[in-house]
């Protein structure tokens, strides 16, 4: 049942392309990005309990850098530009990483808060290396002779991307740093307790949500072909936790889940224009009211015998 | 495990050959009905000019001309898509317009950023990108699109050229935004006044989002310039103002330049905005007497009794009124090609709001302003239409 289930996803994710228009190619990329940072993001406060509203500043860097990359080092293959745009992102969650440890809660989510408009300040103001306000231009991605110029290559890249780490996030959580994140959600001080080094375990929590959402922003740049800070806005922020949260925390399916239900939703309300705010808002309020633990625990429910 | 492979491949090549795609008719057009749209601000922080530009503007004249018969005996609708200023939604939405919507072409869109990442998009599959609301040259040049607003190198033309050959004034400073908007200016003014052997006395930036520019005038009114240019977003633009006067700082001629050029937002300095001076695009819409300006206001006395003329609706009724002369030039065979001819094939056309238009290969539709002045919060001509050219 569950293989059957599995084959007919695969099926339908490889001639998507052959099936739909390019705008729900391009949709389906959109959404299988913004799974990724759900992800990242869940990783980080699904494991640990660390509510992030800076996402959007991490996306940032990850798009930026693979704009850079693909500007100053040409011809570099698509997989080594997400390395290092998922790299130097996680460099920058560690350097955050370390100083947050010593917040909790709310404090934490202020400094969060605080680095994704520290992220724009940063992109308006480095105007030699990003353009400002101006955008930048990204080139296309390039897998040796091929520059994936399509709609459907480019899926095709994100679908690959996203299938890889989505397999490495359902492993991590069967993985001894699954289980330690796991223990500090539970209870940091019995995790503690029991000999689990908590800050070692939530600094490598922060990078490693970095790393995904750093890896996304590069698929990022490439789907959407020019990058501007008006792109990366808190508001984005807040869509990522609204993702996690609808979807399930801690739950890998969930977070892919809640990506698409905000992404579509964004996308379904963007026709009721002055309304979409409002409408979007009605619906999570809704989702909380009747899903308190989120699409993902709904599911659970249902299924359990 | 094998078998399941086998059929897999077998369903993905047979959807391979299914999924081919088909060409259509003219998209967007049938004898009955024209079909238009884009995608705007209508959330965010231009959610006002987003919602004025295209549902009391495009859609008022569109209305006007549908009740009297339409285009060639076809009905213009209009679909929007709300992108809140973020290019990725823009990119989502116009896609969607393309390819769902079936859209002829797009009409009147937004923001730079927003633009941008819609532009090779439409390029690339011949849909005509028409008039969009936003002032860099980035749009030049393509074979699809046609400019909206006066761009600003232009812009920058006509003030230098106007406050140097008819104002005779020598040195000028400018209060720029540390943005691409900002820098779009200074740099044009930096060339223009080069045209004339000036250079610019002083400059001073402002960063988005900042509230205070004190410091800044205080340097600016050091420098003693006989022009200072504003070139801001309205809150540091009112900002700006209140600090001159604050200071007393009365010999120099402050200049707005831009989108900040608009009564409403030079009302937010309130006295402090008297005597500003800048180059308005558009005649006064609630005021002026030109008879396309009257037809626009009886339009919306008709249509939308509750919504007052402003610029920013008068520039989409206008975009809409310019479409519709192309799409009656390209006859009734209606094509996207048969459009960007007809609009190419403009010149010295009566708009009744604008001076004679012509638009020729540059596809840049608007080129020209008047030099104005604020007295009792609104503005007075000084000047007849610049030209640019």
């Amino acid at each position: 049942m569950r293989r059957a289930a599995l084959v007919a996803l695969i099926v339908l994710a490889v001639a998507w392309p052959r099936l739909a228009s390019s705008y729900l190619v391009f949709l389906a990329s959109l959404v299988l990005v913004n799974a990724i940072v759900a992800i990242g993001l869940n990783l980080l406060s699904g494991y640990t309990h660390q509510l992030s509203f800076g996402h959007a500043g991490f996306l940032a860097i990850g798009a930026y850098t693979t704009a850079l990359l693909g500007l100053h080092a040409g011809g570099l293959p698509a997989p080594l530009a997400l390395l290092g745009a998922g790299v130097v992102t996680a460099t920058v969650g560690v350097a955050l990483g370390l100083p947050c440890l010593r917040l909790e809660g709310l404090y934490l989510t202020m400094a969060t808060l605080a680095f994704g408009f520290v992220v724009t300040e940063a992109i308006l103001n480095l105007d030699a290396l990003t353009h400002g306000a101006d955008g930048l231009r990204v080139p296309a991605a390039r897998l040796g002779p091929w520059a994936l110029t399509t709609d459907a290559a480019r899926y095709y890249l994100v679908v690959a991307v996203a299938a890889l780490l989505v397999v490495a996030a359902l492993n991590l959580a069967r993985m001894r740093v699954g289980r330690a994140l796991l223990a500090i959600r539970e209870s940091e001080i019995a995790a503690q307790a029991s000999g689990v080094p908590v800050a070692t375990w939530k600094t490598l929590a922060f990078a490693l949500s970095a790393f995904y959402t750093g890896v996304a922003g590069g698929l990022f740049a490439w789907l959407i072909g020019t990058l501007s800070p008006d792109a990366f806005d808190v508001f984005l922020s807040v869509d990522f936790v609204v993702m996690i949260i609808v979807g399930g925390l801690g739950s890998v399916p969930g977070s892919i889940v809640g990506a698409a239900v905000v992404t579509l939703l964004n996308d379904v309300l963007a026709g009721f224009q002055n309304y979409r705010p409002l409408i979007f808002g009605s619906v999570l309020i809704g989702c909380m009211l009747f899903m308190p633990g989120g699409i993902a625990s709904v599911w659970r429910r249902q299924t359990a015998p | 495990m094998k078998t399941w492979i086998a059929g897999l491949i077998v369903v993905v090549a047979a959807l391979g050959i299914a999924g081919a795609p088909f060409a259509a008719a003219e998209p967007g057009v049938t004898d009955a009905e024209i079909v238009l749209g884009c995608s705007n601000s209508f959330s965010g922080p231009l959610a006002f000019t987003g919602e004025q530009a295209t549902r009391f503007g495009v859609d008022l004249y569109f209305r006007a001309i549908n009740d009297a018969g339409g285009i060639n005996g076809r009905k213009v609708r209009t679909v929007y898509y709300d992108d809140g200023y973020k290019p990725q939604d823009a990119a989502a939405n116009t896609k969607k317009l393309v390819e769902q919507d079936k859209i002829f072409a797009v009409i009147a869109p937004q923001g730079t950023p927003p633009v941008v990442a819609t532009l090779d998009y439409l390029e690339e599959n011949k849909v005509p990108l028409l008039f969009p609301f936003q002032g860099s040259p980035v749009t030049r040049g393509k074979k699809y699109v046609f400019s909206g607003m006066t761009l600003y190198d232009r812009q920058s033309r006509m003030m230098i050229d106007y406050l140097v050959g008819e104002r005779k004034y020598k040195t000028f400073a400018v209060l720029y935004q540390d943005d691409e908007y900002g820098k779009a200016f200074l740099t044009a003014f930096e060339k223009d006044l080069g045209r004339h052997r000036l250079k610019l006395t002083a400059t001073e930036p402002v960063k988005r989002g900042a509230t205070d520019v004190s410091a800044q005038i205080a340097k600016l009114q050091a420098a003693k310039p006989q022009v200072t240019f504003l070139v801001l977003t309205p809150g540091p633009g009112a900002q700006a103002l209140k600090e001159r006067q604050k200071i007393g700082w009365t010999d120099t001629v402050m200049v707005s330049s831009g989108p900040l050029t608009d009564e409403r937002y030079l009302a937010l300095a309130a006295d402090a905005a008297e005597d500003v001076e800048g180059l308005s695009l558009w005649p006064d819409p609630l005021t002026s007497d030109l008879t396309g300006v009257r037809q626009y206001r009886e339009a919306m006395q008709k249509y939308f009794p509750k919504n007052e003329p402003n610029r920013y609706s008068l520039s989409g009724y206008f975009a809409a009124l310019l479409f519709a002369e192309g799409a009656k030039r390209a006859g009734k065979g209606l094509t996207r090609d048969g459009v960007i001819a007809g609009l190419e094939s403009i010149k010295g056309w009566e708009s009744g709001i604008l001076p004679p238009i012509t638009i020729g290969p540059d596809h840049e539709t608007q080129k020209q302003g008047f030099w104005v002045k604020v007295e009792k919060t609104r503005f007075k001509a000084l000047t007849d239409w610049l030209k640019s050219e």
